[in-house]
């Protein structure tokens, strides 16, 4: 077929594409945050920054690869004890132990993807994910002699590069750094042949092969990278609560990033930020009122998926396509 | 002239069901070659095996002299040989361009690392794919189509989706099931008149399995006659309607 004329871009695919470089300011306008927020409203902020990855490195699995596949609790529990015991017991810096971190992760993510490859697909998949992050939550418990138990394994001071992250400040910073290196890379990768070959998978895996496409390859590639994500988040995590405990990485927490995922949007990288916003921020809010607190949680998840089946995601959606990730104009 | 794809004694089982008996043929480039024979035949089974979709249990297949049985589908497909699906093989959350962009998968030449750090190599790559996959769908006339999602376009909309998918790698075998299945007869002719034309000028081998017999007699250069699983006869289609055994294949004993 001739190769000579190559369309010129419209109208539609310039502004689109003007519109998505808006995405840069979210974080340059964050930067101000440490000058509004006290202490206790820049940890949550913070906690908001570990949650969006942990959801964005879930949704790749539950939403583009679409695989019923909940062994992110065990990516998260992973990644923290990876960190603390890289620091506690080998004094390691910080920014190694969260390398460190992101290659256990990926290793996790690997050997999870190997039950999906064998064909354990669907409510198999999902029962022997979640008793894959159960077997994990007992060795912590049971491994006390390096990840001290249910007493809980608390880290040393920690430094970035030489900047102590001793208050939410400096913590802020490192955090959002990381976050928008790894939300970037993702982006990146989902909007390129690799994240349709993975949504191709989901779609339909017979066709995909019909295609040339090397399915499992791509299955795998996305584990690894959903593991190291949430890895990574992992080890944010170990420095913002200082002291790991096992209780941290249980069914409840399942719960709490499927609803993230869900409460955002499936598939979708914006909608994980916003799920990992509301769902990190609202409990929070409700702590003041004690008792309550867990009902108004539920009654807000169910009210969400029931008036927006497809997320928060999908009211941006409404106002402009530019937050429709499934538009691949410029 | 070597046969684009050579079929030697290819059996399939399933438990103990023989869905191919022992079929040869051989297809050549720029042939429109139709697989008839009524329900439960073995077409689709054909073609599984084929596309390594399914194990043969017995036999050879050769593309373009190398065999390729015992391949994986990727594997076949990255050859050459692409195929379409009975039920619709479109990815139905994806745009009509990401359809054909994954389709053009393997032309994308990025590594996976130029395209996590977003470098310029990677970020070329994918927009000459996305101009290829444009111009492929103008061609078809389905450019208006390009940022709807698969599962939104009309039924005839999703075979033409579907077969450019195919041809955007420039594959020199196509197989094609039921490329017809739910379109109009208006719809119809023009598919038909679209699968001469890339038979006639663009030289691909096409097989295709159809029911329609009309249009099976009028479009296609050889007709292969599959019945429980047996290869009964095989010629040009003036030659098909006359021979006895396929009669009764499909009427019955006259």
């Amino acid at each position: 077929m001739n190769e000579t004329l190559i369309p010129a871009p419209t109208r539609a695919s310039v502004s689109m594409t003007r519109w998505r470089r808006m995405y840069y300011l979210v974080p340059i306008v964050a930067l101000v945050i440490p000058f509004l927020a006290n202490e206790y409203l820049l940890w949550v902020v913070n906690a908001i920054l570990v949650y969006v990855l942990v959801t964005i490195g879930f949704n790749l699995i539950i939403g583009n690869l679409g695989q019923l596949a909940f062994a992110n609790t065990a990516f998260f529990g992973i990644g923290s004890y990876t960190t603390a015991i890289l620091m506690v017991y080998l004094g390691v810096p910080y920014v190694i132990a969260i390398v460190g971190s992101a290659l256990a992760g990926g290793l996790a993510g690997f050997l999870a993807s190997v039950t999906a490859l064998r064909g354990i697909r669907l409510y198999y998949l999902a029962i022997i994910t979640l008793a894959f992050g159960e077997l994990m939550r007992w060795v912590y418990l049971h491994g006390d002699k390096v990840t001290m138990g249910s007493d809980g394994l608390l880290l040393p001071p920690a430094f970035f590069f030489g900047l102590p992250l001793d208050s939410e400040v400096p913590k802020f910073y490192v955090f959002l750094a990381l976050t928008v290196v790894v939300v970037k890379a993702t982006s990146n990768l989902m909007r390129s042949r690799v994240g349709r070959a993975i949504v191709a998978v989901r779609d339909n895996e017979a066709a995909t092969a019909s295609l040339g496409i090397h399915t499992a390859r791509y299955i795998v590639l996305a584990f690894v990278w959903s593991g190291s994500v949430v890895g990574i988040a992992g080890a944010m995590f170990a420095v913002l609560t200082e002291r790991i405990l096992p209780e941290a990485f249980g069914l409840t927490e399942v719960i709490i990033h499927f609803g993230m995922v869900l409460v955002g949007g499936t598939g979708s990288i914006v909608g994980s930020v916003l799920g990992a916003i509301a769902l990190t921020a609202l409990p929070e809010y409700f702590r003041q009122f004690p008792g309550m607190d867990e009902l108004f949680f539920g009654i807000i998840i169910v009210l969400i998926l029931l008036f927006l089946p497809k997320g928060l995601v999908s009211l941006l959606c409404r106002i402009s396509p530019v937050f429709n990730e499934r538009y691949y104009r410029d | 002239m070597e046969p684009l794809l050579r079929l030697q004694g290819i059996s399939v089982n399933f438990a103990g069901l023989r869905a191919l008996d022992n079929v040869t043929f051989d297809a050549h480039a720029g042939e429109v070659r139709a697989v008839i024979g009524p329900n439960g035949a073995g077409k689709t089974t054909l073609f599984n095996a084929i596309s390594g979709y399914v194990p043969a249990s017995g036999g050879a297949i050769h593309f373009k002299g190398e065999p390729i049985h015992g391949l994986a589908p990727h594997d076949i497909s990255v050859k050459g040989v692409r195929r379409t699906f009975q039920n619709g093989g479109l990815f139905p959350e994806m745009t009509t361009l990401e359809n054909i962009l994954a389709g053009l998968h393997v032309n994308i030449e990025s590594s996976i690392f130029g395209i996590v750090f977003g470098s310029k190599e990677a970020r070329e790559a994918e927009r000459e794919g996305i101009a290829r996959a444009r111009r492929l769908l103008d061609l078809m006339d389905l450019g208006a189509t390009a940022d709807q999602p698969a599962k939104d376009l009309s039924g005839g909309q999703q075979r033409m989706v579907e077969i450019v998918r195919t041809l955007a790698t420039d594959p020199p075998l196509l197989l094609l099931d039921e490329p017809v299945v739910g379109l109009s007869p208006p719809m119809r002719d023009r598919m038909m008149e679209i699968i001469r034309r890339l038979a006639g000028e663009e030289g691909i081998g096409i097989m295709l399995i159809e029911h329609v017999i009309d249009l099976v007699m009028s479009g296609s250069d050889i007709i292969v006659v599959l019945n429980s699983g047996q290869l009964i006869a095989e010629g040009r289609p003036e030659e098909v309607r006359q021979n006895r055994e396929v009669l009764e294949a499909y009427l019955g004993h006259v």
